[in-house]
Order: C-alpha cells, then sequence, then structure tokens
C-alpha cells in the first residue's frame, strides 16, 4: 500500500466564494485567444535559484489560500472553490498568457536563466493584487537566499487568519444605490492591421529610462501615465491620418484609451481581488488634428475628471447594480453567459481604440530590490478589435514598455518608440 | 554552483538533473551511479510486505492454487464418506459436481481474466454441463433445456453487458450501484417470463413487474445523485444567486 497518502498534511477546509465584479464577465468571454490572462515578470541580475524559490512559493501559497482556487459553475453564477493543489513551477517556454484549463488552478509560474513571470487568470484579481503576491514571492525568495525578510513579509506559523478584507469584493462594499449609471459611449477608432493566424499573441518590450521619461513628462506638467496615454493618442492620430479617407476604419473618429485605475489608491480596501476600474481619456478627430501639447493637456484633465470620486462611483454603480438585481440573478448561467458576452462586445472594446496599464514604480525592501533588474508587465492578448495591448512597469531607473500583439504589423509600436526617442529618451530593445 | 544548460536557472551543487525541466545535467548521464540510486532509494522508501509486491495475477494464481486444494480434497472426502458409508455414490455426487464446477470457473477467473467474453463463455458451458449432469443424476426429466439453460443464458448476458457498462462509465460510484440494479430487475423479468413459458406455456409477468418498477424507481434516482449533484456536493455554493 502507498504510506504517502497517511503523511500528506489535511489542507484548508474546502472553501469557496463568489467571483468580484469585474471578474463576473470574463468566465463568459474567455476563448484560446482571448484568455484575460496577464504576466508579471520579475527580471534578476542572476539566473533564478530554483530551490529556493520552490520554498518561497510553498510558503506564500500559505499566506494567500484565495489564490489557491479553481472557477467552477453554479446554476446561477460562477464561483471559485479552494482547489489543494501547489501553484504550477514551469519552464518559461515564452508563450505568453496561454488560457487556463478546466480544473486548474488560475495562477501559474514560469522562470527561465533570470526572469521569474507570473501569470494570473483576471478572474482571479488584478495588476494590483497581482503584484503584491509577486512582491511576497521575491521578498521571501530573497529571504530563503540568505537575506533578513522584513517583518511586513514574516509570516507566523501556522499562518494567523486572513483578514476578511484581502478576500472581499471590495466593489460591493462602496457600491452606492441610486446613482444614475454610465451612458454607453460612441465607437472608436481601431487599428487597421490584419490578424495572424492562431497562436498569434506576441510581446515587443521596450526598455527606459525613467528619469529622462519623467523629465519630459514634468516638462509638461504632468504624471508619467498621462503622458504614455498621450503618446499612444498622438500616434493613433498618426495612424488615423496616414489612411486613405476611404478607409473603412475612418469611420470611427474618436481616438479612446483605457486606462486601468487602480481602485485601492481611491477607495481604502486591502481586498486582493480585483478592484480596478477605467478612464477612457479621448481624442474627438471631427475637431480637427490635435499637436501633441492639445493632447497632453486633454488627457491630464480628462483624467484628473474622471478619476474623481464622484465619477468612479458612477462607474461602480453601472457595474454592480446590474448584478444587484433580483431579475437578473435568477437567470439561469448558459443564458447569463450568452448576454455577458453580448454585452462584452457592445460595452467593451468597441469603445477603445488601445489600452495602457500602468502598475506604476515597484517597490522592494532593499535587499530583495538589489537583487532585480526590472519589471515587466504583459497585458493580456487584446481582442481581434483592440488588435494591440500596452503595458508599463517601473523598478529602479528603468520603465519597461511591453506592447502585445495579435497583428502582422508592428507600425504601432515602432512609431510609438520613435516618438519617444525623437524627445530625446533612450530606448532600449529587449529581447526578454 | 551549477546551471541548468537547458532553462538557465541555478541548481543545487549536487544536483543530477534539473528539477524544473526534468533534463540530466551535463555529464550526468543516467548510467551514472548516483542518477541510479536516487531512483532506487526512492522505491526503497516505500515498506512492503512479500503479499504486497505481488501483481495482481500473482495474488489470484494464490487462491486459486488453495481453493484448489481445498475442493479438491473436499470433493474427494465428500465421495469417500458417500461410498463408505452406502457402499456405493449416491448422493455424493451432487456436491462433487459442484464443487469440480466451482474449480472450473475459478481457474477460468485466474487465467482468462483479460478475456472476459471467452471466460464468461467457458463459464457458461461449465455450469450448463452442470445443469445437464444434475437432470442426469435426477433421471432426466428435461427441465434443464427448457428451463435451466434459458435462465442461465439470460444471467450471463446480463453479466456481460453489466460488464461493458460499468467497465465504460468514467466515474465509479452510486452508478454501478443503479447498473446493478437495473441489471437484477432484468433478470428478474427474465427468470419470470421463462418460469411462466415453463409451466403455462403462455408469455407473461407477474411479480416482476413490481421488482422492475422498484428497481428502477430506485435506480433512476441513485443515477440523478451520481450525475446532477455530484458536481453539486454543496448546494448553497451551487445554486448561490
Amino acid at each position: 500500500m502507498d504510506h504517502k497518502d497517511s503523511h500528506r498534511k489535511q489542507g484548508p477546509e474546502k472553501f469557496w466564494f463568489a467571483l468580484d465584479n469585474a471578474a463576473k464577465i470574463f468566465p463568459a468571454v474567455i476563448s484560446k485567444k482571448f484568455t484575460a490572462v496577464f504576466r508579471l515578470t520579475a527580471v534578476f541580475r542572476q539566473p533564478v535559484k530554483i530551490k529556493p524559490l520552490r520554498k518561497a512559493v510553498l510558503l506564500a501559497e500559505r499566506r494567500f489560500p484565495y489564490f489557491m482556487v479553481q472557477l467552477k459553475e453554479g446554476f446561477f453564477w460562477y464561483y471559485l472553490e479552494y482547489l489543494p493543489q501547489h501553484i504550477p513551477i514551469e519552464t518559461d517556454q515564452q508563450v505568453y498568457c496561454v488560457k487556463f484549463r478546466k480544473g486548474e488552478l488560475l495562477i501559474r509560474i514560469l522562470v527561465k536563466n533570470t526572469s521569474l513571470s507570473i501569470e494570473f487568470s483576471h478572474i482571479l484579481t488584478d495588476g494590483g493584487g497581482a503584484l503584491e503576491f509577486l512582491k511576497t514571492i521575491l521578498v521571501l525568495y530573497a529571504g530563503e537566499c540568505g537575506s533578513e525578510i522584513p517583518a511586513a513579509y514574516q509570516f507566523p506559523e501556522p499562518v494567523a487568519p486572513i483578514p476578511e478584507e484581502e478576500y472581499e469584493d471590495a466593489y460591493s462594499r462602496y457600491f452606492k444605490e441610486e446613482i444614475p449609471p454610465m451612458v454607453k459611449r460612441s465607437k472608436a477608432f481601431h487599428l487597421p492591421y490584419t490578424l495572424k493566424p492562431f497562436a498569434r499573441f506576441s510581446r515587443l518590450n521596450a526598455i527606459l529610462s525613467i528619469k529622462e521619461l519623467q523629465q519630459a513628462a514634468r516638462g509638461k506638467g504632468v504624471s508619467l501615465t498621462v503622458y504614455l496615454v498621450a503618446v499612444y493618442l498622438y500616434v493613433l492620430q498618426e495612424i488615423f491620418e496616414n489612411r486613405s479617407t476611404s478607409n473603412k476604419y475612418k469611420r470611427n473618429k474618436r481616438l479612446r484609451i483605457q486606462v486601468p485605475v487602480n481602485l485601492r489608491k481611491i477607495f481604502p480596501s486591502r481586498t486582493m481581488r480585483n478592484f480596478s476600474l477605467f478612464v477612457m481619456p479621448e481624442i474627438d478627430l471631427r475637431l480637427g488634428h490635435y499637436t501633441f501639447d492639445e493632447i497632453i493637456k486633454s488627457v491630464y484633465h480628462q483624467m484628473m475628471l474622471e478619476t474623481d470620486e464622484k465619477l468612479i462611483n458612477k462607474n461602480i454603480a453601472r457595474n454592480v447594480g446590474g448584478e444587484k438585481k433580483l431579475f437578473v440573478r435568477g437567470i439561469p448561467l448558459f443564458l447569463k453567459s450568452f448576454i455577458l458576452r453580448m454585452k462584452y462586445y457592445s460595452l467593451g472594446p468597441v469603445q477603445y481604440s488601445g489600452v495602457l496599464t500602468n502598475i506604476g514604480k515597484v517597490t522592494l525592501p532593499e535587499e530583495a530590490g538589489a537583487m532585480l533588474d526590472h519589471f515587466l508587465i504583459t497585458p493580456p492578448p487584446p481582442n481581434k478589435l483592440l488588435k494591440v495591448s500596452c503595458g508599463a512597469a517601473g523598478f529602479g531607473d528603468k520603465m519597461v514598455i511591453c506592447f502585445g500583439n495579435i497583428t502582422h504589423s508592428h507600425e504601432f509600436e515602432e512609431k510609438y518608440l520613435q516618438f519617444i526617442r525623437d524627445q530625446m529618451i533612450a530606448v532600449e530593445r529587449s529581447e526578454l | 554552483m551549477i546551471q541548468c544548460p537547458k532553462c538557465g536557472v541555478e541548481l543545487e551543487e549536487n544536483a543530477n538533473f534539473c528539477s524544473l525541466c526534468g533534463d540530466p545535467l551535463a555529464g550526468k548521464s543516467s548510467e551514472d551511479p548516483a542518477y541510479v540510486r536516487s531512483g532506487k532509494a526512492r522505491k526503497d522508501e516505500k515498506f512492503l510486505t512479500d503479499y504486497q509486491k505481488l501483481t495482481g495475477f500473482q495474488k489470484r494464481k494464490i487462491f486459486w492454487k488453495i481453493s484448489g486444494i481445498v475442493l479438491i480434497s473436499g470433493i474427494v472426502s465428500t465421495l469417500l464418506i458417500d461410498f463408505f458409508v452406502n457402499q456405493r455414490i449416491s448422493w455424493s455426487k451432487f456436491p462433487a459436481t459442484i464443487g469440480l464446477v466451482i474449480y472450473i470457473n475459478f481457474t477460468l477467473n485466474t487465467f482468462l481474466r483479460k478475456k472476459v467474453v471467452f471466460m464468461l463463455l467457458l463459464s457458461f458451458l461449465s455450469v450448463t454441463g452442470l445443469f445437464t449432469l444434475f437432470d442426469f443424476y435426477a433421471g432426466g426429466t428435461g427441465w434443464e433445456m427448457k428451463l435451466g439453460i434459458p435462465v442461465l443464458v439470460a444471467a450471463y448476458v446480463i453479466v456481460l453487458a453489466l460488464i461493458f457498462v460499468i467497465r465504460n462509465s468514467g466515474q465509479k460510484g452510486l452508478n454501478v450501484i443503479a447498473y446493478s440494479l437495473i441489471a437484477s430487475g432484468m433478470l428478474c423479468g427474465c427468470i419470470d417470463a421463462l418460469i411462466t413459458i415453463y409451466n403455462r406455456n403462455s408469455l407473461g409477468f407477474d411479480w416482476s413487474l413490481v421488482v422492475m418498477v422498484s428497481v428502477l424507481f430506485v435506480s433512476v434516482l441513485l443515477l440523478y445523485i451520481h450525475y446532477q449533484l455530484r458536481k453539486a456536493t454543496d448546494l448553497k455554493r451551487f445554486f448561490h444567486i
């Protein structure tokens, strides 16, 4: 007989929880191509040591039990159920953001040479939650390699009860009734490139100096995110204007960028699940050509306006209000998925031309930070309308911009990076 | 400090293969004693008794040998007792024949387990032989052709179908009980029909109808529990709204 089983540790109780408000849309729209999986990568200065990494991941797993779940179908909703498995640690084959299969955890770790990547399904959490998890692994890894672990990352044994706030669907907490929902926006311009066949998602990384970038942004009196969004819009405008007037893509003349905003910075919450929303700065090309300065000014004010707490409330009201209605809740899952899919196509990427997600400057305790060179966020594969997506992450003096692309053309990326070079900011292409 | 040539991660000094990608490291081929030892040592860690080390076939063979000794000695001793008491073989031919048929069936189960259809066919022939011999001992009433063998055919066909269904069902649990109940209900139906034909020379069902209806009711319930509720062990999470 196999005696191993009797020694196996009993895992925590089989807990479960409902999907948070932002995650609810994903199971309905996820496919092999549109996977809703994003990747965070930490690039070390030295090759990754596999044994300390394994130990660090095992420790982190105990601290973040709510990530150890699988997606299950209920009668009315999907839900997440505890899955007593360890997070798989695999060799990184450089195939990015592959869909998670049924019965799997919604998280995986991929390692190659000096890079350590974590892929998360958006069903589980957003960039903010995922970054916390990665940071914990990095600090514990540094600890396993001999560094001192700061008090904030030390977990007593056995792990103290996890604060419920980390589990919570924070959207529900900040949902206010009787707030009028957002109005639907018009269709936006989309990049006109032809799609690659399957296994089409590729990426291109560029490393920039944060100092130089900041100088350029400060010169215009705006933040890095606003600056990068403005460049995005400017390049889209150029691509738009270069097309012949009869081009079908020119029918929609609004250029809009979806910029995820980490709501933890606006509403106090320690949730580790999705808690972000989008703002969508736009320029309307029916009003004529915009100069870069005009775009910067407009984006700056739109971002300031849209990240206003009251306006965010309006957004939450739209998203959460729907799922609170009893007649919506009572629709069986298969019908609900169908309706959600329709909603996504009418309210989703149709309304914006591009995505730029900036997870900001990552900070780590000194000793853990000293092991690292830079961070990288690979955005989820864009859908067929969007075609290109963009993620930015900063660490030390390095800002890495990652372009995800599913088309044959790299015109957008080339133009984007060329514009930055023209502002006297050095751009280094990274092969990682 | 060594590095895996394939995936580039850093490994323990004494590693023989990469724990990430599983590739043996350069200069550490599979013939390396250290490499071989690791696998062997892991196997030895498992404590097993001599009996646990045997394969399924070896275990069945032991059972076959023991049952052979018990049955054959039983047959011989009953025959001898009968002979010494009555000076001839009278009643003992019944238990002796049954013992022999049981032994034949054990033998078939030991050696032909992989060939189910062939095994059941031979088993069927052996039991047919048993019935024929019983009829012969009893003076040739002919019941075995009219009743015994048809019931036997029905039983074997139903068992064969049951084995086929169970082997092909994915997850085994309450559904196996349900299938077995349905099979027994069907067998009851067959037996009932054959008996009425034997007695009245016309086809009809009496008591077996009640059996079949109740068996069907219970089976459907079991199958529903197995296939529908299995997915949702906790109804609260399945139906959360």
